[in-house]
């Protein structure tokens, strides 16, 4: 009983909870980086935007 | 008119958005292949299973931010020479994608570690040196954002990005050094001739190639955010100067 524990222990399939969590680990790292760049660059566009508008508004720019 | 449509660093690829773009396809599609060579054409490890696939992400990870932080050293050291802004721009988003690279790294190591040596975590060479690099590295992104003033910060994480190279070396080396549970290199001066299946190797050949476009598509991505930061202090300055 104990030698088909060790070998079933081996099997293949017997560690794929892993592979899922390094490959799901690995996605959710590298696309949450490119998630927050872009939406922290999406954020400042939109405060350029608005500080470009005041400016325009500008009654003292020459 | 206040003279702010000037909002492209000389390092940005703003002006060539296609580029950008171009690069992101390339990338995701390269992506995509190298997954159906991961899950259907490599072979499974007679001993270690199918958490052995997680090697395929896990070296060329691994490699990338040594890669990358070779190119903070480089770029550092030309900032500090030539003082070009691109310069410190180039080794700022590089160490920044070395830091996820090298997080990575270590996150897949430990899920790959849990079945293979029944242990999430142990202090072998290896593993330390790389915890020990990824301090340096983390080091590198807060003596920049704590620094007085960002000319300073810069001149301050250039040094910390040359002088934390001498860790990388060290990583390589750490399993041919000092006895440890960690297999050797599989690419590299001490990597075996025969550490490889043929088809296992140029899988991650491949894999590596994917994760180069997909460094040089961060490190685009990162540039542009900082080009957008340094137009946006220069819009507040201009505002501050006029008591807006």
């Amino acid at each position: 009983m104990l030698d088909f524990i060790l070998l079933s222990s081996h099997l293949p399939s017997s560690n794929l909870p892993y592979l899922f969590a390094a490959f799901a680990v690995s996605w959710v790292v590298l696309f949450g980086y490119l998630f927050y760049v872009n939406r922290h660059q999406h954020e400042m566009k939109k405060e350029i935007a608005r500080l470009q508008r005041v400016l325009d508004d500008d009654p003292s720019e020459e | 008119m206040a003279n702010t449509q000037n909002l492209e660093l000389p390092g940005s690829l703003g002006r060539f958005p296609s580029v950008k773009t171009s690069l992101a396809i390339i990338t995701g599609v390269m992506m995509l292949v190298d997954l159906y060579l991961i899950f259907m054409v490599a072979p499974t490890d007679s001993v270690l299973g199918h958490v052995q696939r997680v090697f395929y992400f896990h070296v060329p990870i691994a490699i990338m931010s040594f890669l990358a932080f070779f190119a903070v050293f480089i770029f550092s050291l030309m900032y500090l020479v030539k003082r070009t802004p691109r310069w410190d721009a180039i080794a700022h988003a590089s160490a920044e994608v070395g830091v996820v690279f090298v997080t990575l790294a270590l996150l897949t190591g430990i899920i790959w570690a849990r079945p293979v040596w029944n242990t999430w975590w142990t202090w072998e060479p290896r593993l330390t040196t790389t915890m020990i690099l990824w301090l340096i590295y983390v080091a590198y992104l807060m003596v920049r954002s704590y620094a007085p003033t960002q000319s300073k910060g810069a001149i301050y994480a250039a040094v910390v990005g040359i002088v934390g190279f001498i860790d990388v070396p060290i990583v390589y080396y750490s399993v041919v050094w000092w006895r440890s549970i960690h297999p050797s290199p599989v690419v590299g001066p001490f990597a075996q001739s025969d550490a490889l299946d043929g088809t296992m190797y140029l899988i991650l050949l491949y894999s590596f190639i994917t994760f180069i476009f997909f460094f040089v598509y961060m490190v685009t991505e990162r540039m542009e955010l900082r080009s957008t930061e340094e137009a946006l202090g220069r819009i507040r300055f201009t505002l501050r100067r006029r008591g807006r």
